[in-house]
């Protein structure tokens, strides 16, 4: 699958995006916050005082402003802003990746069984994927959470890759679709290779570069949906999300005296799914040439 | 096919996704911790109109019987009683159904508008500073964290500038006394006007950007060309042959959107503390109220389902090219 050709073509549009405007903000926005995340392993370190969910000041039992011992401020019971901010990072990126990967594995599967089966099967898969695409997820999740008492975080990242695969198994069923009789298919159906290798060895190396460059849309999607969820009281209580900061804010009734505390959050959820969006704009023009400027080639 | 056979399987069609949708909310209701009973009873209530409750959703029947009982409550109105509130299910819902439509209907087709007229002029001069500035600003308000938007819209226009209420939807003193019915229409706009704003930024940027792409691939159209080769000015061909051409798709995405902005909406009526439906399903899922959170999530899968079937008729019916 990597040879020299595909390398040579991966540069070329890697050379493409990132000429691109929207592709160039957006890889800066998240090297940005990968050095976040990154540093969230790290500050727990300096002593217990930082801790993201448990590290209490013991000097501070009000929430205070940015000082020199607390950058952006602590809440109400004297835990750092910052260190929950940066905690906040290393769990968006958690969420919004690894449902955006389930998701895909999800979509491809299907999209690709769908696309060589057809008939009646093909057909009452892409119902489903229909029924599923116009459902909206955080409603879903929230009757969900109503029976099922609180999830952890796994599960939501499981469900939100449920809600998300339809859009996925569209793309790689049409791909799937005009592969299915391209000659080396039907060369190695004569071969007398099983439907199951077909599918898997000769199909998805050529459908899986396009499941990934449609990632970027499901990790805004993700990354949003678990915010909404922790803003409104259902995330998983052990994990330090920026919608649970924004929770805490409001709940505490601080969102009209901390400004400190209640715009970083939210900034930094919007910012990284613009990234993530931003990404995807630009992959969708090098995918598709017409959407590029007149002189970029 | 005909024009009335298609509505017919497309009514079909729905009815059909929303069963399933019904049986599948059945079931979880079953598979879920704790019995149906706990579920849909309130156990603040008296033996006999326990017994009663119980008999007359059928909770102590076989499944099956259960199922047919659970499928005829529903389409006779009857979803029981909400633990909270102690009255129908039926009635509470109706009540707060209004104010959502309030809501989501003003904001909707106010973003539509708006959207596309900005999405038009941004096509029609792309790659120029207008373009560039209204494409961004389309991203931003797209990727908008929703809930925090508000927040800051109620901190900043609510709180601190004192423009508007903080919340709910009319001035009780001004109901309960004989205030003309012009000052309580007011009332309720300058209640409206905050969630109306949070709810509109974030379709808007939607709108635009679909317009936007929308209306870029109708300008490559070689019916635009001949337009132009006719002798038609530039303001014709904007805004008859392409604006009208790509208003279309980005009429059906208002059914595949919708999805989006209800999640938007819930949010929305939950931090502005609107009292629509979203609002009590999030209120009825935190307190444990199972009958209304049922309730109020068969109401929302079945708006999706009708706005969906609506969106689908509307566009065959728009676009000439469709054939039934």
């Amino acid at each position: 699958m990597l040879n020299k050709y595909s390398l040579q073509r991966f540069y070329k549009g890697w050379q493409i995006f990132i000429k691109n405007p929207l592709g160039k903000t957006g890889v800066i926005i998240l090297v940005v916050f990968m050095f976040m995340a990154i540093a969230s392993f790290f500050v727990p370190l300096i002593g217990p005082m930082y801790d993201p969910m448990t590290g209490i000041d013991p000097d501070i039992r009000v929430s205070t402003g940015p000082s020199l011992t607390h950058w952006l401020g602590t809440d109400n019971v004297g835990r750092d802003l910052l260190a929950q901010l940066l905690e906040g990072a290393k769990v968006a990126f958690i969420v919004g990746l690894s449902a955006a990967f389930f998701s895909i594995v999800i979509g491809t599967l299907v999209g690709m069984v769908a696309g060589y089966t057809g008939g009646l099967f093909d057909a009452f898969l892409m119902r489903t994927a229909d029924i599923i695409m116009v459902l909206p997820s955080l409603v879903i999740l929230l009757i969900l959470a109503s029976l099922f008492g609180q999830f952890n975080i796994w599960i939501i990242v499981f469900i939100i890759a449920i809600m998300r695969w339809p859009a996925v198994s569209r793309v790689i069923r049409s791909q799937t679709l005009s592969l299915k009789h391209r000659p080396f298919i039907e060369a190695s159906r004569v071969a007398g290779a099983s439907h199951l290798r077909i599918i898997f060895r000769h199909i998805m190396p050529n459908v899986l570069p396009l499941a990934f460059l449609y990632m970027t849309f499901r990790v805004t999607a993700a990354i949003l949906v678990e915010a909404a969820l922790s803003f409104l009281g259902f995330g998983d209580p052990s994990q330090v999300s920026w919608g649970m900061m924004l929770q805490w804010v409001w709940k505490s009734g601080h969102m009209f005296q901390a400004p400190y505390w209640l715009i970083p959050p939210g900034v930094c959820i919007s910012l990284l799914t613009l990234a993530f969006y931003m990404l995807g704009r630009a992959m969708d023009e090098v995918l598709d040439p017409r959407l590029r400027k007149e002189g970029q080639s | 096919m005909k024009k009335s056979s298609y509505i017919l399987v497309k009514l079909v069609e729905v009815a059909f996704i929303f069963f399933v949708i019904l049986t599948v909310l059945f079931f979880l209701f079953r598979l879920s911790p704790g019995d149906p009973i706990s579920k849909m009873v309130d156990p603040m209530l008296t033996p006999e109109d326990m017994a009663h409750l119980i008999e007359q959703m059928g909770l102590d029947r076989p499944l099956w019987e259960q199922y047919i009982i659970y499928v005829k409550n529903f389409f006779t109105g009857n979803f029981g009683f909400s633990f909270h509130y102690g009255e129908q299910v039926s009635t509470i819902i109706l009540d707060k159904l209004k104010w959502t439509i309030l809501l989501f209907t003003t904001s909707t087709v106010l973003a539509a508008f708006v959207g596309v007229f900005l999405g038009k002029i941004a096509a029609w001069r792309k790659g120029s500073s207008l373009d560039n500035v209204m494409s961004i600003s389309a991203l931003v308000c797209y990727t908008l964290f929703i809930p925090w938007f508000a927040l800051l819209l109620l901190w900043i226009l609510g709180f601190k500038l004192g423009l508007f209420p903080l919340g709910g939807v009319l001035t009780p003193s001004l109901w309960v006394g004989n205030a003309s019915l012009f000052i309580r229409i007011l009332d309720v706009l300058h209640h409206l006007m905050l969630p109306l704003l949070t709810l509109f930024i974030i379709n808007l940027g939607s709108y635009l950007l679909l317009m936007r792409s929308s209306m870029l691939s109708v300008l490559r159209e070689d019916y635009i060309i001949t337009a132009r080769a006719k002798g038609l000015s530039e303001k014709v061909i904007r805004n008859k042959h392409a604006a009208q051409n790509a208003a279309l798709p980005v009429i059906t995405s208002v059914g595949l959107s919708l999805a989006f902005s209800i999640n938007g909406g819930a949010l929305t009526e939950q931090i502005f503390t609107w009292p629509g439906i979203g609002k009590e399903l999030i209120f009825a899922v935190s307190n444990n109220d199972y009958p209304l959170a049922q309730a109020c999530f068969l109401l929302i899968a079945l708006v999706v389902l009708v706005a969906n079937l609506i969106v689908d008729l509307l566009y065959a019916w728009l676009d000439p090219r469709i054939t039934y």
